[in-house]
This record gives structure tokens, sequence and C-alpha cells, in this order.
């Protein structure tokens, strides 16, 4: 959300300089990501703030941590511009009231679309809030939904069908070009608005090119409506179309600030109400919780008093009923959703107050039973023992490069694949690490003609579902054409120093990846546990290298 | 000329399928290629060359020339295949024990970071508890509070897991993006009072650049006790950052949101460059965001079989690579998953 800052004192008695202000933000409420002379840009990523996204919202959050007076007043339901006329309907049909629980449509007519005044005040207002001034028509929906929170759609009414508004899910398969003149497919997940014959706009997300408000619309069907968040967000990622209005009906609206933006947006457009609909199916009733000082002093660890308690809260507007001496019903103003269960209340508190206000108090109570920690102890025991011996301990991503999936002939059948890479570098999960390690090795034989690394880590395995294990991997390359001697009188140390039998079977493979001669595999308990080899040649040179390198791994189970 | 160029070739072709190692191989490539190779130097006749004779000359070059490295590469493709034949001669020796050759071994310095923290916290008595990288989404979010198309989604971009091999759960399974993964776990099998710590790989679809990484650790402390609050919680985080930072480290808490907390909890620490006055590394807000945190909320509780009325938690992690990089002096985060021995050898705190 980004609030423009004379906006914001229009809106306040703010008595403190912007400086303060920025540094006040993300001590009482919320991170700020950037802050100009003209705005400020409230980091909203993930929040549950919905009354953040408003104007308003942001004045009354403003008003109670720095304990000023808003300069507006909530509107009067009874003075909507419709409650004195008798006026006929829109022909609206709504398909599924669940997911679309509020819908009105108001027809105005007599309209006269202009474009904007780049120097003029209302596009300086938008500019400032990270918005494109338009037309007319289009910032007016856009600077009431800004000031309320309400995400507001003109269409063009010549361009509608029999002017009759079908609110439904879509087609598998039917398209529609939207405002920025693509061509988009849509699927029977995806909420449309339409009319009898086509999509005129995706809820919530972008109206149609073909229903747009242009200079010669005289009549305009102009939508306020709460859709499903669940089902917007939905379509918004699929599509990746987000926008200022999809962010406001993913995070949560109400049915309050709905009407006070659509009888604003009227009056502000000017022309002529001449019929309106409202399928309301929305019942959103305000959460009263019980509030007990003795909660909040236990979980902000401060000895707070009722009054404090008392003050704090309806700076915030909330409303508080006395139950007894030190405990409150309490309801939270219409516009803050977030507040569900009585620690939303005790965080209220603490904010008012500041979290950089509480002392430090050290832990107390019994200590818990030990739990096993043989597997901690085991790694920590490993790599001082091979740092001890000279190897370097080395960290490497648990995928497997292409270059390694190449080199080595992976059977990627065999690995665990991710649905969703980042790149073709990131789509397979590594199943051993030696490859990873004699990936690293080479690289770094560009600089040292010795090297001898080792990590710890999970490698991740295609079983009927992935399976995870911690294994000990090293490789060691010494300039030598036999390093597998080096490698396994480090291995025998390794073992001694652990008190481990792990016999060592010499065998002949026909594994491509290892020396047909120079390969064992690691055996516990008549169980294979690992392996000792040198890495075939032919795979070293085809990453472009010729030094012999030796690598190991085992189970670290086998280690325990 | 063309007698020239066709003297040259039989000549080094000859050469080329007589030798037998590598060596000369690169030898010849020189002999031909290099700086002052016949073949490098022999165009330099050419502006003597009439242009009817440039018109023959040309492509026989280009041919010869071709040829000529063709036949380099088919016979060190020979050699190394004939070096590999001669392997099966070679000898495994698993008996004999060598003396190692002498090298500076070197602990990982995240690990060795992540060593230490742990230390300091077992002191106070808490315990690691590990937790599988590849998880369930319920694990990973919904049990945390975090449901489906929940706009707090935003803050994890998740890896998932292909399952279609198996044909079940399909996007259910995913690449842990929280250390958080545990708490479910812990919550579970331990009853109160719990002090337990998770530390390991994380991961999130984030594209590499010096300051993102799409793997990394976390580290994180679950405590269920009764009576927690948060002053326990600005005591823990004054005992770590003043453990790593230094004595004088001033610590802030401020209000941040996640959805498995509440009160939720951003850590802060006084800019250790600045002071507070104002820097590049901090931005110029004299704090620097060290970590998240919160007293655990009621529902997580209750969803681990924990009664919140009775107990409260606290959940804290500090991000571990920021910290590290500030107290190496580094600014790629890339270079703790590069396995670049020049910066891992040499990488000390600062």
């Amino acid at each position: 959300m980004r609030v423009s800052i004379n906006w914001l004192r229009k809106l306040i008695e703010l008595d403190i300089t912007n400086t303060e202000l920025v540094n006040l933000l993300p001590l009482r409420t919320i991170g700020t990501k950037e802050a100009t002379e003209d705005f400020i840009e409230l980091d909203m990523k993930g929040y549950n703030r919905a009354d953040l996204l408003s104007m308003r919202g942001v004045a009354y959050e403003i008003a109670a941590i720095t304990n000023s007076n808003v300069l507006f007043q909530e509107p009067n339901g009874d003075e909507y511009i419709w409650n004195n006329q008798t006026l006929p309907q829109v022909d609206v049909k709504v398909e599924d009231t669940k997911l679309v629980p509020l819908y009105c449509v108001a027809k105005i007519e007599g309209i006269e679309v202009s474009p904007t005044d780049p120097t003029s005040e209302t596009a300086k207002l938008l500019t400032d809030s990270g918005m494109r001034p338009v037309n007319n028509i289009v910032d007016i929906t856009n600077l009431v939904m800004l000031e309320y929170g309400q995400p507001l759609h003109a269409f063009d009414a010549d361009s509608v069908e029999n002017q009759t508004i079908v609110v439904r899910t879509a087609e598998e398969g039917e398209k529609i070009t939207t405002l920025d003149d693509k061509e988009r497919g849509l699927m029977k997940t995806d909420l449309i608005i339409a009319d009898p014959q086509k999509p005129i706009g995706i809820a919530g997300v972008m109206g149609s090119k073909s229903s747009e408000v242009g200079s010669s619309t005289t009549t305009i069907l102009l939508e306020a409506a709460i859709f499903d968040p669940v089902t917007l967000r939905r379509t918004v990622t699929r599509l990746n179309l987000p926008s200022e209005a999809s962010k406001r009906f993913i995070h949560g609206l109400t049915k309050e600030r709905l009407f006070q933006a659509l009888d604003a947006a009227i009056r502000k457009l000017g022309g002529k109400l001449t019929a309106l609909t409202i399928v309301d199916n929305l019942n959103q009733t305000p959460v009263s919780l019980n509030l007990k000082l003795s909660k909040v002093n236990a979980l902000i660890g401060i000895e707070f008093t009722p009054e404090q308690v008392e003050e704090y809260l309806k700076r915030l507007n909330f409303s508080l009923e006395k139950m007894s001496e030190n405990a409150w019903k309490v309801t939270a103003p219409y516009y803050r959703l977030d507040i569900q269960v009585e620690e939303d209340l005790i965080e209220e508190i603490a904010r008012l107050y500041g979290y950089e206000k509480i002392p430090a108090k050290e832990l107390q109570g019994v200590l818990p039973k030990p739990i096993d920690q043989s597997l901690f102890k085991l790694i920590e025991k490993v790599r001082a023992v091979l740092v001890e011996l000279g190897l370097s301990e080395v960290q490497t991503y648990s995928f497997y490069s292409t270059a390694v999936l190449s080199n080595l002939e992976k059977d990627k059948s065999k690995l665990v694949k991710i649905l969703n890479p980042i790149s073709i570098e990131t789509e397979y999960m590594r199943d051993n690490i030696w490859p990873n390690l004699l990936e690293a090795a080479i690289h770094n034989l560009k600089f040292f003609d010795d090297v001898a690394i080792f990590e710890i880590g999970k490698v991740y395995r295609q079983n009927q579902l992935p399976e995870e294990r911690y294994i000990l991997s090293t490789a060691l390359s010494n300039s030598t054409d036999n390093p597998l001697l080096e490698l396994n009188t480090i291995f025998t140390r390794l073992t001694t120093a652990l008190d481990k039998a792990i016999s060592v079977n010499s065998q002949i493979t026909h594994n491509q990846e290892f020396h047909p001669i120079r390969n064992a595999s690691l055996e516990k308990d008549q169980q294979n546990v690992g392996l000792i080899a040198e890495v075939h040649p032919r795979i070293v040179n085809r990453f472009k290298e010729e030094n012999r390198t030796a690598v190991l791994e085992i189970d670290l189970k086998a280690l325990l | 000329m063309q007698e020239k160029i066709s003297q040259i070739k039989d000549e080094y072709l000859a050469k080329i399928s007589s030798v037998n190692t590598l060596k000369e191989l690169d030898e010849i490539f020189l002999a031909l290629f290099g700086k002052n190779g016949v073949v490098t130097q022999l165009p330099k006749e050419f502006s003597a060359l009439e242009k009817e004779q440039l018109r023959v000359i040309s492509p026989l070059f280009n041919q010869t020339k071709q040829q000529l490295e063709e036949a380099i590469n088919r016979r060190r493709t020979e050699v190394r295949e004939e070096y590999y034949q001669k392997l099966t001669q070679e000898e495994a020796d698993f008996k004999t024990t060598v003396p190692l050759k002498s090298r500076a071994g070197s602990a990982h310095p995240l690990l060795q970071f992540e060593k230490e923290i742990s230390d300091l916290f077992g002191k106070l008595g808490f315990q690691l508890f590990d937790a599988p990288h590849i998880d369930t989404d319920y694990n990973n979010f919904e049990v945390l509070n975090i449901p489906e198309e929940h706009p707090a989604r935003d803050l994890w971009d998740t890896l998932y897991i292909d399952t279609s091999n198996v044909g079940k759960l399909a996007n259910q399974l995913l690449l842990r993006t929280h250390t958080s993964n545990a708490q479910i776990r812990i919550l579970e099998n331990f009853k109160p009072p719990i002090r337990m710590m998770v530390l390991g790989r994380c991961f999130r679809y984030e594209n590499l650049d010096a300051r993102h990484e799409h793997t990394f650790d976390q580290f994180e402390l679950v405590y269920v006790d009764k009576g927690l609050s948060m002053a326990n919680l600005q005591y823990l985080s004054e005992y770590f950052l003043q453990s790593v930072l230094g004595k004088d480290t001033k610590v802030r808490l401020r209000p941040k949101y996640y959805p498995f907390v509440e009160p939720g909890v951003g850590i802060d620490g006084l800019c250790l460059f600045c002071k507070g006055e104002g820097c590049k590394v901090c931005g110029y807000v004299g704090w620097l965001e060290l970590g998240g945190a919160g007293m655990i909320h009621p529902q997580v509780l209750k969803n681990g079989g924990i009664d919140p009325n009775e107990y409260t938690g606290i959940a804290w992690g500090p991000g571990l690579e920021r910290i590290l990089m500030l107290k190496l002096g580094v600014g790629d985060v890339r270079l703790f998953r590069s396995g670049d021995l020049k910066f891992l050898k040499e990488a000390r705190y600062i």
C-alpha cells in the first residue's frame, strides 16, 4: 500500500513530521518498503491487515498510534444516495452466492468522459498512490478504492448485451480479451462477469476490452462486489495478473466499506443514478472477545492497569464492555477482519504500548527431560575428526546440476523431481552427495592441485514416496594416480576414531561411474552402507579435468 | 601453395596417428594452432596470391584446418579409451595405510556458526530436533494456520515435489520453506515443558543473486511452558544477539505478522556498523532486521494437542546467513554453497 502523505494529512490532525512517522510505523504497526516526500509504501506482503489497504484504514491506524484525531466522519448508512428514492433494478443474476456473497450494480446515465489533466490535484493524488491517471471515470473509481479499500469497476453499459449481468464460473475453454488487449483462456475455476452472450470481465481481476469505458461512453454499469478470496487468488496466480483491485479482494472486504465506496463514487461521478441492484447474501457479524487483564499481563510480561488496556483499545476504535474489574467483552471495529482471538487483542495492546519497551526476563521453570541427541553428536564428532585429518567442509545444493546429470548419465526417472523448478539446475534432487563433491573438487582443482573435501547432509531417494537420509561424503584429488590410497587411509582413521567396524569389500564393477578395479562397497552387519571408489577417469574427463579423484559415501546411521 | 598445404596435412596427420599420449597430442596441437603454429601462420602468405588462386586455396585451407582438428580430437578420444581400457590392469589396495598429506582442514563457516548457536542455547536447556526437508503441505502450512490460498502464502514461494509417478499426494509434497515444519511434530510428541531447537536446510522458489538463495539454513526455537511472555522473547533475543554480535548489541522488538504466532514479533539489532546512525549496510535506518518470532498461536498449540489455557509458547528464529554475512563481511550469500575453497578456508569473523 502506497500512502500519499498529502492525502493522509487531510485525513488526520497529525502533529509529527514525516520522518517521525516513518520511524514510528515499523515500531507500532507495519514495516515500510520505501518512503519519500510524497508517499510511504507499507510492506503488505503476506500481511493480514486488510484495513491498511485503504486510506481511511491507514488514517485510523496512524491516528491511534500517534494519539491524534481523524478529520473525517464514519458515513451514516441512512444517508446513502439510493435510500430516498425508488429505483428500478439492473438485470443481475448471481449463480453462486457462496462465491459472490455481495454483488451491487448501479446504472448511471448522462456520464461525460474526459481525459485527466496530468497537472491536476487528482493526477498528483493518484501518482503519489502509485496509480496512473486515465480519465475522470476510471480515476474516480480508483480514488474511491484507495480511500475506502473497496475496488469498483465501471462497464460501458451499451457494450453489455441487454444491459444484463450474469456472475458465474467460466466454461472450460471460454475466452476473453482483457483491457490490456490480451486474449486469455478461462477455466471452470475462474469466476467471471458476463452478459447473456459473452464474458465482460474476470471477476475482481480485469474487465474486458469490449466493455471498457471510452470517450463515447454515456451510461455506465458500476460494479461493487465481494468475491470469494480463495477463488480469486487462484485465478490471479494462474493468470499472473495481480492488481491493486485483486489485492484488496484477496485480503478481504467489508459490507460497510462497500456501501460507503459505492455511495461516494456515485456522488463524485455526476450523471444520474437510474437503476440499482444489490444482491446481498453476506453475513458479517463483528467478533466479540473476552479479554482478561491477567492474560494480557501474563503474555506481554508487563503489569498494565485496566485503564491502560481500555485506553489503547479505544484509541483503535474497539468497543469495550466491562464484565468485571479486570475483564471485558471487546468488539473490534467492523474494518478489523484480522481480529479473531483474545491474543489478537493482546497484540494490539502490546504494540500500542511499544514492543521495544518490553524488558527482558530470564527463562524460568524446570528443564525438560533429555532426549536422544546421538545423531547431532555424531555429526559433530565426524566433522571434528575430518577437519583434524585435514579435510575442508563444503555445502553443496540438494539438487543435481545439469553438468552432473549429463556427465554422470544419471537416470532421471529414479530421482526425486521438482514440479515447479526455478531452472533446470534445480529440477532433480540429489540421491548421492559425491557427484556434487566431484563437481566442487573439479572447480577447486582450477586453483589448487590438492583438494580434500567433505559434506554431511541429506540425500533424497525415490521410493513409494520420497525418502531422505543423512550421509557423509568425501572427495579427494591429490595429484597422484591413486588418490584412493589416501582416501582409504582417511576412512580407516575415521572409523578408528569413532570405534566402528565397517568392512570394505573390494569388487569388480561394471558401474561406469567408477574405476573398474578401485572400488568397494562399505558394509556393516552384511548390509550395504556406502561406497569408496575412484571416480572413473572418463567421468572426470567429461568435467574437463584430468586429475584422478576418489570419493567416499557412507550412511551416517552406520556410524551411530 | 596447394602443395604446401597438402604437405602440412600429410605430415601432421601421420604424426597424429603415430603418437600415444595426450601430452604429445597437445604439442602437435600447439605446433599447428598455437600463436606461431604452421596453420596459424599460413594465411599471412595469402596476400601474395592472385584472386583466382585464392578462390581455390581458401576453401582448401579451411578444409585442411578442420580435418587436422578433427584428427587430433579423434586421436585424443582413442588415446583416452586405450588408457581407460588399461585401468583394469591397475590394482586396488584397501589394506595399506599411507601417511596423510599435511593439509589445513576447515569446518564450513555456516555450520561452525550453527554449532556456536546450538551450544549457546544448549546452555539454556534447549535440545536439537530433526525434521524432514520434504514434507506435506499440511505440516509446512496448514497446521500452522496457513490454509491454501491464504494471502500469507505470498510470504513463502514454494517448491513442490512431482508425485505423478506415485499417483498420489499431487501438490501435497513440498520442500519445507522453513524449519517450522518441525513445530507440529514437537508439540505432538513431547509434553511441556518443551525447549527444542530445529536447525537445517530450507528451500524457497527464489532466483539466485547476491542477496537471494533458493537454499538456506534456518534455526528455530520452540519453547513451551507455563507463563511464558514476550519479556522472555526479548531475553532470548538479547542473549543471542549479544553473544554473536557483541555484548553491547542493542535489541529491539517490533510487530510483525506470521500466521502461526500471536503476538508476532520482528527482531532488530542496532546496526553494528553505524551504531544506529544509519549507513549503507542497514539501509540508513540504523537497525538491522535479524529475525522473526512470536508467541505460538493458540490454534497451533491446540493443533499439537497442547491446552493454550494452561501453556504458552515461544517460536523464535534468527536469519542465520544474514547475520553470518555481517560477521564475515561477506556480500554474496551464494558463496556459502559454492564449494569454493578460496572462500571457505579464508572466511573469518571481522
